[in-house]
């Protein structure tokens, strides 16, 4: 994707972003109906939102071009977050 | 530095941490994007735990609109490429910059009263059918994550406003078009929730 | 300055001259005013926690006696008053004394700044604070009273309207600590991007004065453990006002999450406290030890490590709480390991006093007196942290005799330290030393007296939180260790007189204030006292490191930052 995209600039690079997150939007939505065992649709949607996330906010919040620092201040909650909540599965996901 | 420093003013002072060369305001709005990313992933750990504990809530979740809120997506990751097109089309400053701005920053208002609109409609559907928030832990979540993520969008919007109105005046084109960066970052941070949102909420 | 710059400066400075009083001092956007703002609302929620605390001590000592100035207080009141007197304490006079005084006012001072970043925003930051402050009390004063489900509001007492009287009282508790997460928010990323951002040149990092360190420090810690009460709070208030039942069985919430939210949060916001006590401290032992700062490198890295590690301790609030056993292990190591980089902070400042020349001034009395105490605090949180004995000790009187002497020294021993050592470069004058001395032996006397009966009534198993221990039979025989200690809460609360007497007459007739009264290196100590409104007439170019005091060779015993010389000049066009 970045090889496809490296000659693109500006407001070029925007709208070929768009048509990727429209595209793994709907894919994710094909996931959804189609009859497929949930685990594995939840896994492959949720896949998809992680690299339209990834997207945005690589090439729309420019993430990718800035200072180590922003990028540690992005990801530091998200591993936060991951800890606590599997600190916490115990106690509320999965109680006797 | 005669007056108080400007805070647009990126300035090298060759003492080796880099960290200077980011303006002050990019750095602040990382700063609360990250305190923001706090806020909601605590509570979508919340929901995803209890959500757990409770066996899925397949039968509360089959009430969800889901084709709604697929449209909303597209509307709202729609609204993100005019945002980026403004702040691009604001960073190369080129021939007749004001007022692409302005049409690209008004298609961003335009789409985000959207989304609020067709929120609105979705939540008033549910209201009719007794889906409200006192109606167990499901529809709970449903309200809070969802309502809170509208607060920011509205928050966005007004924010987006101020920089419309003020690109119509000539001397105020150059803040807007420094500025436009930051409410663009506040702009894709809500739609990166929302493209966390709506599968937990509408597809699982 | 060139003419033209020069000419800029007067004007600007001659139109803030014209600065009407609401611009100057009301809705002020410099961040001395803010500070002192901030310095005017925390000593009165001082007050008000304080007159909170005597009425809980009163009431210990002598249950169900009528209290002077209150009467007598039911169970439900009583519950109220330990509730407000913590969260008033915690959030509404620690976290402002600390972080927004200290850090507000010496940030931009000591990196060379002309103020904040962003000043508007500071502005709005102290202003949230007052309104949220101002809903705190009134809340005392609305039908069924503040609220009443402690400091740390847990469920389902608080998730109930009909559980407690305190219906209005508890929303607005929410509501008032929303308004407070707000304030703070928003002061740390000026805070954090301020010190990050706006360093005068030849400050790099390795010179930035530990004060800012541990400020900005605090800040982020704030800013990454706040997040998830905030959705916790937005749920408690759902689950009080339309029965959303997050934390409610009877609808399949789960009173735990709301303490695991709750301490997620509740345990980084004492270090969150702690770090810019510590930081105050730090600044003034060299000073009046004329020494450096033993191990300064060592003393950041501290910093940072305690921050990462106290976002993964908060269980051990929780030992006794029903959570799954298996999590008491990790939650231990965890809470043992984070006593190490406070170990190396302490004795870090007690190899800085090693072999210096101790100046037992008043700003060095208090930062001795909190060093002093909150060693015996850390050090009695260890059984604390330690499943094992937590057990035993949880939910008595050893918890709380533990956090206050921990929190007492930081916010009140370190925070007067800081007062008495920043009063002159504040407001131009001098307090009165001889009476600050006699502040400072009262309230160490007094707090010792409050706080060391506390530990062996916990040690005996007397449960906190309950309106009438000497009501067991157990705990009657030791009810005389209440007593002593209400005693002493009513000493330590009337000795805080001659310190409120003292700094306002010192206000007006205080000994005028030289630019560096206490000799000391870092760069607020460059400007008049008070600083211009612009702080720096110029930039101050940096070229040392903060704690050269007594440089073998040198002539004077302290370096200003700015100078490779080693006399002060007085900057250029100020006074």
């Amino acid at each position: 994707m970045q090889e496809k995209s490296a000659h693109l600039v500006g407001a070029a690079l925007d709208i070929r972003i768009w048509e990727w997150l429209v595209g793994l939007l709907i894919i994710g939505l094909m996931v959804f109906v189609m009859p497929i065992p949930k685990v594995v649709a939840i896994g492959l949607v949720f896949a998809a939102a992680v690299v339209k996330a990834v997207l945005v906010v690589r090439k729309y919040m420019h993430l990718a071009a800035e200072h180590w620092l922003l990028c540690v201040l992005a990801i530091t909650p998200v591993v936060l977050i991951a800890g606590m909540a599997i600190a916490l599965s115990p106690d509320i996901a999965f109680r006797q | 530095m005669e007056a108080a420093p400007s805070i647009e003013t990126v300035v090298q002072f060759g003492d080796g941490d880099s960290i200077r060369e980011v303006p002050a305001p990019r750095l602040a709005v990382w700063l609360f994007l990250t305190s923001e990313i706090m806020v909601f992933g605590g509570l979508i750990s919340c929901f995803i735990l209890l959500r757990i504990a409770h066996g899925g809530w397949d039968a509360e979740a089959a009430h969800v609109h889901w084709r709604i809120g697929a449209f909303n997506t597209l509307v709202l990751l729609t609204s993100s490429l005019t945002m980026a097109l403004a702040c691009t089309s604001a960073k190369e400053g080129k021939e007749g910059m004001a007022r692409r701005l302005r049409t690209y920053l008004g298609f961003t208002i335009l789409l985000g009263l959207t989304f609020l609109g067709v929120k609105a409609c979705e939540y008033s559907l549910e209201f009719a059918k007794g889906l409200t928030p006192g109606a167990g832990l499901f529809w709970a979540f449903y309200y809070t994550l969802t309502g809170l993520h509208s607060l920011h969008v509205l928050a966005g919007i007004i924010l987006n406003s101020t920089l419309w109105i003020a690109a119509a005046r000539a001397d105020l084109v150059p803040v807007v078009q420094r500025r436009i960066e930051y409410a663009g970052l506040y702009w894709h941070f809500v739609d990166v929730v929302w493209i966390f949102l709506f599968p937990l909420v509408y597809l699982t | 300055m060139s003419q033209a710059a020069a000419q800029r400066k007067a004007l600007q400075v001659a139109h803030l001259e014209e600065l009407s009083f609401i611009r100057k001092y009301i809705f002020s956007t410099d961040h001395k005013t803010i500070a002192k703002q901030y310095l005017g609302i925390s000593l009165f929620m001082a007050i008000v926690g304080g007159f909170t605390a005597y009425a809980i001590r009163w009431q210990l000592a002598w249950p169900s006696a009528r209290i002077p100035g209150v009467g007598t207080i039911t169970p439900d009141a009583y519950n109220t008053l330990v509730t407000m007197h913590g969260t008033i304490m915690v959030f509404f006079v620690a976290m402002p004394f600390l972080l927004g005084v200290f850090g507000n006012f010496c940030i931009p001072l000591m990196i060379g700044a002309g103020d904040m970043a962003f000043p508007r925003l500071n502005m709005l930051s102290v202003w949230t604070f007052l309104v949220g402050s101002l809903i705190l009390l009134a809340s005392f004063f609305v039908p069924g009273g503040a609220a009443a489900a402690g400091w740390t509001g847990y469920a389902p007492l608080s998730a109930r309207p009909d559980l407690t009287p305190a219906v209005l009282g508890q929303d607005m508790w929410i509501v008032a600590l929303a308004l407070e997460f707000s304030s703070f928010l928003m002061g740390g990323v000026n805070f954090i991007t301020t010190a990050l951002n706006m360093r005068a040149p030849g400050m790099g990092l390795w010179r930035v004065p530990l004060l800012v360190w541990y400020e900005a420090t605090a800040s982020v810690l704030f800013l990454l453990s706040v997040g998830p009460l905030i959705g916790g709070a937005v749920m408690l208030l759902l689950d009080r006002l339309v029965g959303a039942g997050f934390f409610l069985p009877a609808k399949g919430g789960d009173p735990l999450l709301w303490e695991h939210l709750f301490w997620f949060f509740g345990h980084p916001e004492v270090y969150v406290v702690a770090l810019p006590g510590f930081g105050i401290m730090l600044e003034i032992l060299p000073v009046f030890s004329r020494k450096p700062i033993f191990a300064y490198r060592a003393l950041v890295y501290c910093a940072l490590t305690a921050t990462g590690l106290s976002l993964i301790v908060w269980a051990h609030h929780m030992f006794i709480s029903g959570m799954d056993p298996r999590l008491a292990t990790p939650f231990t190591v965890t809470t043992i390991l984070i006593s190490v980089p406070f170990a190396v902070i302490v004795f870090a400042m007690i190899a800085t006093l090693w072999g210096g020349s101790i100046r037992f001034d008043t700003p060095m009395l208090f930062a001795l007196g909190g060093l002093t105490s909150f060693l015996l605090g850390g050090v009695t949180g260890i059984f604390l942290g330690s499943a094992a004995t937590d057990i035993y000790l949880h939910g008595t009187y050893f918890v709380v005799a533990h956090f206050h002497y921990t929190l007492f020294p930081v916010t009140f021993f370190a925070g007067f330290a800081g007062l008495y050592y920043w009063y002159p470069k504040m407001f131009g004058r001098l307090m009165n030393e001889t009476w600050g001395k006699v502040h400072f032996w009262l309230t160490m006397l007094a707090f010792q007296g409050v706080f060391m009966p506390l530990f062996f009534s916990g040690i005996a198993g007397t449960p906190r939180r309950v309106f009438a221990p000497n009501e067991y039979p157990l705990f009657k025989a030791i009810q005389p260790l209440q007593v002593h200690a209400t005693i002493a809460t009513v000493t330590l609360l009337l000795v805080q007189i001659p310190f409120v007497v003292n700094f306002f007459w010192s206000l007006r007739r205080g000994k005028r204030a030289e630019a560096n009264p206490w000799l000391a290196n870092t760069l607020e100590w460059c400007v008049p006292s008070p600083p211009p409104h612009a702080n720096f007439a110029h930039t101050p170019r940096v070229r040392r490191w903060p704690y050269e005091y007594s440089v073998p060779g040198a002539r004077l015993d302290w370096s200003p930052q700015t100078e490779s010389g080693d006399t002060m000049l007085p900057a250029a066009g100020g006074q």
